[in-house]
Order: C-alpha cells, then sequence, then structure tokens
C-alpha cells in the first residue's frame, strides 16, 4: 500500500489545501493509495484524519516525523510512504512518482534544482534534500522518528539556536538530513524535470524560467500552461501561499 | 486500598482516565475499595498531585500517573512509608532522580502538604522543573525496586520482567494512529 502522509494545522494555509492536494492526486493518478492528514481540523478531506494536539510536545512541521515510526498512521510492513507538504499543485500524472522504487534505507526525494546558479535567490549551503517530498519503506528510516521523540524540544529548536535557520520551529529539514547522513542512508532524487517551483515574484519566476529551459533542455518551466515535462509545482519557501494567486495553471491545475 | 490519580488542563481527558481504570481492572491484578481522581487545578502543573496527602489520611494509597500503561500482574505496591520510583536505573540523575509516575503510601502524611503549603510561592517559583525535584530535596522518602523502566527502551518489544512502564516524554503513544505491543492495553478510543 501507498501511504500519501500531509500535516495541516490552521493558520497560513486553509483547508482547501488539503481538498485539493488529495483530489488533484487523484485525478492524476491511476495508482491506489491511502491519503493521511494529521490534523488540528476534523472536517478536513483525507482518507484517514489524525490529530494534530497542540498541547502536545510536537510542534509545527515536526509531526511529518511521526511518519518515520512503522507505529504510526496504521503502516504495514513494505508500505511504501510518502510525505508530502499541502503547498504543492499537481500539474501532470504522478503514477511514475507514485510508483517509484524505493529500497530500504533509503530516502527518495525532489532534486533542489533550483538552488544553483544562476539563480541569486538560491539558498546558501542548500541541503539536498526537499522536505516537501520524502519516500521510503515503512520502517527503514525509523530512527529519525525515534530518536526526535526522545528529545523533541531540543531538536526543535536546535537549528534555529544554532543560527542555521531563521525561524523559530523550522529545521525539521535539517534534521532529517543530518540523520540520513549519521545513519549512511542512501538519498535519490527523482528526475529533477519533474518538479517546478513557483516563487512569489516575477523576477524570481523569469529567473526560474530560464533556468529550467537552460538545464533541461526545452521550454520555459511556466508560462500560460506549465512544462509538460513538470508533474508538480512547488510553492516552496517561509510564508508562500498558493490562494489568492491568479496566475491561469493555477486556476486550472490547483481545484476541486 | 484507595487507587489515586490525578487529572487537570487540557492535556490529559476523561479517556485517560478511564483508560487507567481499564487498565488496572483488566491486567494489575489490584483489589481497591475506590478509585479517586484529583480535578482541582489549584496550581496549575503537577503541584496539584500534592492534593492527595492532604485528602487521604488513612489507610494503604497507591497513585498512578495517567501516562502508564499497565499490561500485566503488578508486584505488590502498597508500601508504609512515603514510597515512589527513583528511575537512576534507566536514565542520568538529571535534577532529580525521583519519579512520582508511581507513589505510595499508609495512614497519614499530611506533612508532606504542610510543609508545601507553608512556603508554597517560594517552592512554586523555586521547582519549576516539577513536584519531583522537590520530593528529592525537601522531605524523607523510600524508593521502589527496580519496577518500572520508560517505554522509550521497549517501543518495539514489550518488557517480559516488568508489568508496568511510564511513557515519560512519550504521551503521543496514547494519542490516535500509534499502534504498538502497548496499544493493545489502552482502552479502545472508540469505547469512550
Amino acid at each position: 500500500m501507498i501511504k500519501i502522509c500531509t500535516v495541516y494545522f490552521e493558520g497560513l494555509y486553509k483547508p482547501e489545501y488539503v481538498s485539493k492536494l488529495y483530489r488533484s492526486l487523484k485525478r492524476n493518478s491511476t495508482v491506489p493509495f491511502e491519503f493521511i492528514c494529521i490534523s488540528d481540523n476534523k472536517n478536513i478531506e483525507a482518507d484517514v484524519i489524525l490529530p494534530y494536539n497542540h498541547l502536545g510536545d510536537v510542534k509545527r512541521h515536526w509531526h511529518k516525523l511521526k511518519f518515520f515510526s512503522p507505529q504510526f498512521a496504521y503502516q504495514q510492513p513494505g508500505d511504501d510512504i510518502i510525505i508530502m507538504d499541502i503547498d504543492q499543485v499537481i500539474v501532470n500524472n504522478v503514477d511514475d512518482i507514485l510508483k517509484w522504487e524505493v529500497k530500504e534505507n533509503e530516502l527518495v526525494t525532489y532534486e533542489n534544482w533550483w538552488n544553483s546558479k544562476p539563480n541569486p535567490f538560491a539558498a546558501v549551503n542548500p541541503l539536498p534534500i526537499n522536505g516537501g517530498f520524502y519516500k521510503f519503506k515503512s520502517g527503514s528510516l525509523k530512527f529519525i522518528w525515534d530518536e526526535f521523540s526522545l528529545n523533541p524540544e531540543y531538536w526543535q529548536l536546535h537549528y534555529y539556536n544554532k543560527g542555521d535557520v531563521h525561524y523559530k520551529y523550522y529545521g525539521e529539514q535539517n534534521y532529517v538530513n543530518w540523520k540520513l547522513e549519521e545513519h549512511n542512508c542512501v538519498i535519490n532524487k527523482l528526475p529533477a524535470q519533474w518538479i517546478g517551483k513557483y516563487a512569489d515574484t516575477n523576477r524570481e519566476n523569469i529567473v526560474l524560467n530560464k533556468m529550467y529551459s537552460t538545464k533541461f533542455n526545452t521550454d520555459f518551466m511556466i508560462l500560460d500552461d506549465v512544462n509538460d515535462n513538470i508533474k508538480i509545482v512547488h510553492f516552496l519557501g517561509v510564508g508562500k501561499v498558493i490562494h489568492g494567486n491568479n496566475d491561469s495553471f493555477i486556476e486550472k491545475h490547483w481545484k476541486l | 486500598m484507595r487507587i489515586i490519580c490525578c487529572r487537570f488542563g487540557n492535556k490529559f481527558t476523561q479517556w485517560h482516565v478511564d483508560n487507567l481504570k481499564h487498565m488496572i481492572d483488566e491486567y494489575s491484578g489490584l483489589k481497591y475499595d475506590s478509585f479517586e481522581i484529583i480535578e482541582d487545578d489549584l496550581f496549575g502543573n503537577w503541584f496539584n498531585k500534592f492534593q492527595m496527602y492532604d485528602r487521604f489520611r488513612d489507610g494503604e494509597n497507591l497513585y498512578f500517573d495517567l501516562d502508564v500503561v499497565i499490561f500485566d500482574k503488578l508486584p505488590n505496591l502498597i508500601r508504609k512509608n512515603f514510597t515512589l520510583l527513583d528511575d537512576t536505573w534507566w536514565r542520568e540523575r538529571a535534577h532529580t532522580p525521583l519519579n512520582s509516575s508511581i507513589v505510595s503510601w499508609t495512614g497519614d502524611i499530611s506533612h508532606i502538604w504542610n510543609k508545601f503549603k507553608q512556603k508554597q510561592n517560594h517552592y512554586l517559583k523555586t521547582y519549576i522543573r516539577g513536584s519531583d525535584e522537590w520530593y528529592f530535596k525537601n522531605i524523607e522518602y523510600e524508593t521502589y525496586d527496580k519496577i518500572c523502566p520508560s517505554i522509550k527502551d521497549y517501543i518495539y518489544t514489550k518488557p517480559s520482567n516488568y508489568s508496568v512502564c511510564t511513557l515519560g516524554q512519550m504521551h503521543h503513544l496514547q494519542e490516535e494512529g500509534w499502534t504498538g505491543w502497548y496499544s493493545n492495553y489502552f482502552l479502545p478510543k472508540t469505547r469512550i
């Protein structure tokens, strides 16, 4: 069984993010999957809703780490677990992503092709993984949750206190990456051209379009519609939202 | 014999109280006369537990935190003198070696309550890491033998030599969505 696992909490995003992701994954795939969401809103649309406990020790995006435990979300041995952020727009068939083979002790993630020259907006010292998408075999990376759960309060502020991230309770990707390195895990990437990155300024999007075109020897990433090679567009970045955005490709693909 | 637990605030719900009673009734082998719940939130923290030393001044008393898993017949936990857990056989000593997840006494030990009340404000400001440090530094106590490990060392395999574990920081294991050997002993959520 493929389990697609997400986290939603009231605040920056709206419940429609979960519905639109869920329905667009269904629309754009033929592969059976179960869609799971940790949420503080019991009315969101998912196959399984698990509680987001505001009174517990785990904060914000760190809830994603629970899915690394084989004891969470009714996982069974052999399940393929996919953790996805909800700020993504599915624009083409994703069967190849859902069925992408993953082995024990391996994490499959997005290639952050945009975090390189000549992008002046690229992250400094970017991580080799992208927290927007993790795929792994159930339980094979359980140490990520097990070791975090011994001291969540420490880890959730560790990368902020070190100065590696600039917002409190950020750094979940840093932690996952460090644990993967510590345990000598394999990190593999989906084909880079399958993933688009959308920024919230025209200037950055122009740069990204040119980069995409040059890097993959194809058309621009997004003009009126999305390049045919792209399957998912990610709106990653602090505070970036999809709603309120009037671009035609969003109206076409980000819908119920 | 009296079983006691304490529930206040929003972190623990009626399910946690019902769950403790369920595990005691189904697995512990304990026979008791009353099941008492302290719910008055006088201090907003775990010093609320101290109310039991004021309220229950006679007979045999056995207290459990709500975040334990009881999965087999318990050894005799009733003690004459004030007795609680010493965790230093499975963790570092930290600011206190003590853990009041399980407490027992017989008769009147209201001196604990009285001592706390005498300088209540001072103690609440001083012992911000919890009441177990207060016990350690302020009163006479006895400790149990190695009867109650932390579940953190037994997440994937049920311990064979014990019948109760503390959840400690692992409260999440009592939330919906977690399934392991421990969840077989919890009260099903649908039964609330």
